[in-house]
């Protein structure tokens, strides 16, 4: 069997392309038609020199950062403890991952208000309850890459082989097993990262100036400007994940034993 | 060890690379001007509620919420405000429904911080509800008698002050002339053939204050009454079986783009739309007749940590200052009589303005009225209408 | 001493099994405190308010009995409906997506670019996607004006986005990605000693998948199509700005009761988004037993 560009994988793609690209193309021509009967970057211009979109991008970017640290932090050695460990706690688990669906935002950042702005609890206004509340939101996506990438490795063999050179648990988990899935903490920071961007409730009724809420405030009357930012943050957030990509990917030499390619 | 390196220096690029851009993006910010105009009766206001202003300018902040500054022109309120006390206005979601905008008032009873709001402009229906939820707190403003009591045979006031009618829309249909080359001009034009795919409302029927108004409006232009909006429903019945009716929910992104090139809508956020585009695309807004009006109401939350902020909030808003940047904004304030009887309007304003007779037709339903044509609305859509998208 | 009065010796010193479990239970601790702190306390609301009514604030089963209207039944109908077709439509093609991109061959930068770009893809819902799809396909659209000009107006064929398809294939936008994101991983795990022993063995491509690859791939192909359903069955932002108040899906339902312009009923709104997670929970079962099945001879 041919192992180079199978037709199939081509036509695959293509249809990918296609059904992505063609969107995309149709918000970034409207989006040139700012000015009456000339295409121009207009409406990029407008965009770009608004310092506030500066401002709440970076704001975003570095609270999703902080979001997608705390989530390895938590779920990686969750996620490795159910599957060695607990697996009668896998259901509720799972589920509780999955809730954060079913939770309407607005419900959800009122309940963390009424919860929080009261003493002794008063952390309303602390940027882990941000935190906090941007890692609830990625749960469901974050914790089923991890949980997706450690099946595909063998977790118990490498932990039993670690256990017998004498490794203690912060050297197996951050050593031998976070290089292994590193693939699928990638995809998951990405789909993190991607959620805290856009998101717009949550910021807005914690009075956060995030990006989320500087988009829908364009997107109250104006009709190009909104179309060149979803173009423009489309943009930036595939450049931060090429970054993130690029970083993740590294040095290239992880200490990789398990899963072949 | 080499993951814990890469771990941090990720962390470490990001977290540089943030605070650069953030820092850039504070150093090209220019110190907050005012834009001129609204703004330029700041100083007598000043002087004229300098109590007010003092003890705001001790609470440092005013929070509102659901309040746009492309809505209805607040933005030169806002300006206006800022200028006239010195102190910043924080504004919370400004996509917020009134239910939304009462839920944020309970829920942060006890928060003095930045996410309770300090006031809040609700539809009309929500001036008796947050009242009798103990959501606000009574103030009447120093020209409380000047407000008439009745605004379109609806009470404009509440008679204990915990809230205040502001302004009022009249329901409008706003057209992109590029897409529409006929525009229509009443109910019954909209059924014709050459408005296929066209017709469009600005909500959810079954949520949206503004939509619920529109088909309400239909039913008036239909043989219906303020007491009877069932017309409106069969209306739009016939609109969508005609295929005429468009289900998208019109927003100026979508009016310029051309999927709802016949959007009903509130007058002053039509005439705003056609100010913004300024002919890209060209809009015309033509007032149907009969047509219905809504009136939109203020009140200071009974929890607002800034109360005093609100307070001179809402002496601006019936100030002269404020009346005129509503109504640049063509919302039509409840002042508007009284104004045009001293003469406070400027002549090219008043040229601007839509001349009332345009709107003569407009009638405004009392909240009870509105709860019933609601019910049956909300109730009515699916089935009437058909919401078949199975 | 004989080996039974060894062993009776012993036993009395043993430790039951039972204790060592409990002490393995702390591990997931910190998890189960960070998910009541931040999500089931403050969400508990929702359960709160299912069963208050909303005036009065008095214990009550009117919002629960309240669920039984044709309305809201369809409503949950249509909401389930969109959830499955899309998890699977999604599910199936993300699948070839990623399998074109780890597996077929392609050039190796074209792996990153779609890891990347399905990242941001994932989370384009809401307003800026409808309206994309409105600028490619609404009559005023820029594909639509394409086929006009060359004879084609699908309008005229009564083609509509407004459908419970056409809103499919809106989802589908955010749903191939999350697909690819999610199984990748998955993928990079089938060895590729695995395909050569099959082929040295003599098993054509079907042999191959329908007894190697499928079967170890089952278990997280289910996860991830469990994600995207939940994906979908949460999502009401793009439904919503497309076909407004045309389409009858639970979370917009919710939104009407909660979040509405004209005074509605929160009750219902609590009760329906209570009923949301119930539907979740017996979809998580339904999976966990069909994980349970296929992950047996793993072991």
């Amino acid at each position: 069997m041919k192992k180079r560009g199978h037709i199939w994988a081509w036509v695959i793609f293509a249809i990918g392309i296609v059904y992505f690209f063609l969107p995309l193309l149709a918000t970034f021509l409207f989006s040139l038609k700012a000015r009456l009967g000339v295409l121009s970057f207009q409406a990029y211009e407008n965009v770009l020199r608004d310092p506030a979109f500066v401002r709440s991008f970076s704001y975003s970017v570095l609270w999703a950062t902080l979001t997608i640290i705390f989530g390895i932090l938590l779920f990686v050695p969750t996620a490795y403890w159910v599957r060695l460990r607990v697996p009668q706690a896998r259901t509720a688990v799972e589920f509780i991952t999955l809730l954060p669906f079913v939770v309407p935002a607005i419900v959800y950042v009122f309940g963390l208000v009424r919860t929080y702005s009261h003493p002794p609890l008063l952390i309303v206004n602390s940027p882990f309850l941000l935190v906090a509340a941007y890692t609830v939101l990625s749960m469901p996506y974050m914790y089923r890459a991890i949980d997706t990438g450690l099946r595909a490795i063998d977790v118990r063999t490498l932990t039993e082989a670690a256990q017998s050179l004498g490794a203690n648990w912060p050297t197996i988990l951050f050593r031998i097993i976070l290089p292994n899935i590193r693939v699928a903490i990638l995809n998951g920071a990405f789909l993190s990262f991607a959620i805290v961007i856009g998101e717009y409730i949550l910021a807005q009724y914690l009075a956060k100036p995030a990006f989320g809420p500087y988009m829908a405030v364009q997107g109250q009357n104006k009709a190009y400007e909104p179309a060149a930012l979803a173009i423009i943050s489309f943009g930036l957030t595939w450049a931060s994940m090429g970054i993130i990509d690029a970083f993740g990917r590294g040095r290239g030499q992880g200490a990789t034993i398990a899963g072949g390619h | 060890m080499r993951t814990n390196k890469l771990v941090t220096q990720l962390l470490g690029l990001l977290l540089v690379g943030a605070f650069v851009l953030s820092a850039c993006g504070t150093a090209a910010t220019p110190t907050a001007a005012p834009s001129g105009g609204g703004a330029a009766g700041g100083t007598d206001l000043a002087m004229q509620y300098k109590d007010l202003v003092a003890a705001c300018k001790q609470e440092g902040m005013l929070t509102l919420i659901a309040t746009p500054r492309s809505w209805a022109n607040y933005g030169d309120i806002f300006d206006l405000f800022e200028k006239t006390s010195g102190v910043k206005i924080n504004s919370l979601d400004e996509n917020a429904g009134s239910a939304d905008e009462l839920a944020a008032i309970e829920a942060n009873k006890g928060n003095k911080g930045p996410q309770a709001p300090d006031i809040v402009d609700v539809g009309y229906a929500y001036g008796k509800t947050g009242k009798d939820a103990g959501d606000y707190q009574p103030y009447k403003v120093t020209t409380w008698d000047k407000i008439p009591d009745k605004v379109l045979g609806i009470a404009s006031k509440d008679p204990d002050g915990y809230w205040t009618g502001g302004y009022y829309g009249v329901m409008a249909m706003e057209v992109n002339d590029a897409v529409v080359k006929n525009p229509p001009a009443n109910w019954s034009d909209l059924l014709k053939p050459e408005y296929k795919n066209q017709v469009a409302l600005s909500g959810d029927p079954r949520s949206s204050n503004q939509a619920i108004q529109s088909v309400y409006a239909a039913a008036l232009g239909n043989g219906g009454t303020l007491d009877n909006a069932q017309p409106g429903l069969d209306f739009f019945k016939k609109l969508n079986d005609a295929g005429n009716f468009v289900p998208v929910i019109a927003k100026s992104g979508t009016n310029a783009q051309g999927a709802t090139p016949i959007a009903l809508a509130w007058d002053y956020l039509a005439f705003g739309d056609k100010d913004t585009f300024a002919g890209n695309p060209a809009i015309t807004v033509v007032y149907p007749n009969p047509t219905i009006a809504s009136m939109y109401v203020q009140a200071i939350s009974a929890y607002a940590p800034h109360p005093n902020c609100a307070k001179l909030w809402m002496e601006l808003l019936h100030s002269d200052q404020g009346q005129l940047a509503w109504m640049k904004g063509y919302a039509h304030g409840v002042n508007q009589a009284d104004m045009e009887a001293r003469g406070a309007i400027p002549a090219d304003l008043k040229a601007k303005l839509p001349a009332s007779s345009a709107y003569a037709s407009a009638v405004a339903p009392t909240p009870d009225q509105v709860s019933a044509a609601k019910d049956l609305i909300t109730k009515g859509w699916d089935t009437t209408v058909g919401a078949n998208v199975q | 001493m004989t080996q039974l009065e060894a062993v009776k010796r012993d036993a009395l010193k043993a430790r039951p099994a039972y204790h060592k479990m409990s002490w393995a239970w702390l591990g997931v601790m910190p998890f189960f405190l960070f998910a009541f702190l931040f999500l089931i306390y403050p969400a508990s609301t929702i359960v709160i308010r299912t069963f208050q009514d909303s005036h009065t604030q008095a214990l009550t089963l009117k919002n629960i009995i309240g669920l039984n209207t044709p309305f809201i039944k369809t409503a949950y109908w249509v909401s389930i409906k969109i959830s499955v077709v899309t998890a699977l439509g999604g599910g199936i093609f993300g699948f070839f997506l990623a399998y074109s991109a780890v597996r077929g061959g392609l050039p190796s930068f074209m792996r990153g670019s779609l890891m990347t770009f399905s990242g941001v893809a994932s989370n384009f819902a809401g307003v800026p996607l409808a309206f994309a799809f409105l600028a490619l396909l609404s009559p005023a659209g820029v594909l639509t004006g394409w086929l006009k000009d060359i004879g084609l107006n699908p309008y005229d064929h009564g083609f509509t986005l407004y459908t419970f398809w056409g809103l499919s294939i809106v989802y589908m936008f955010f749903q191939f990605p999350l697909m690819v994101l999610i199984i990748t991983p998955a993928i990079d795990g089938l060895r590729r000693e695995w395909l050569e022993a099959s082929e040295n063995l003599g098993a054509t491509s079907f042999q191959y998948w329908r007894y190697v690859a499928l079967p170890i791939l089952l278990p997280s192909l289910l996860g991830t199509m469990i994600l995207l359903f939940g994906n979908a069955f949460g999502a009401y932002a793009t439904a919503f700005a497309l076909t407004g108040g045309q389409i009858t899906l639970v979370t917009i339902v919710i939104g009407a009761q909660l979040r509405g312009d004209i005074l509605n009923d929160p009750g219902l709104g609590y009760s329906m988004a209570f009923g949301m997670v119930i539907v979740m929970a017996l979809a998580i079962t339904g999976y966990t037993i069909l994980q349970r099945r296929t992950e047996r001879w793993l072991r």
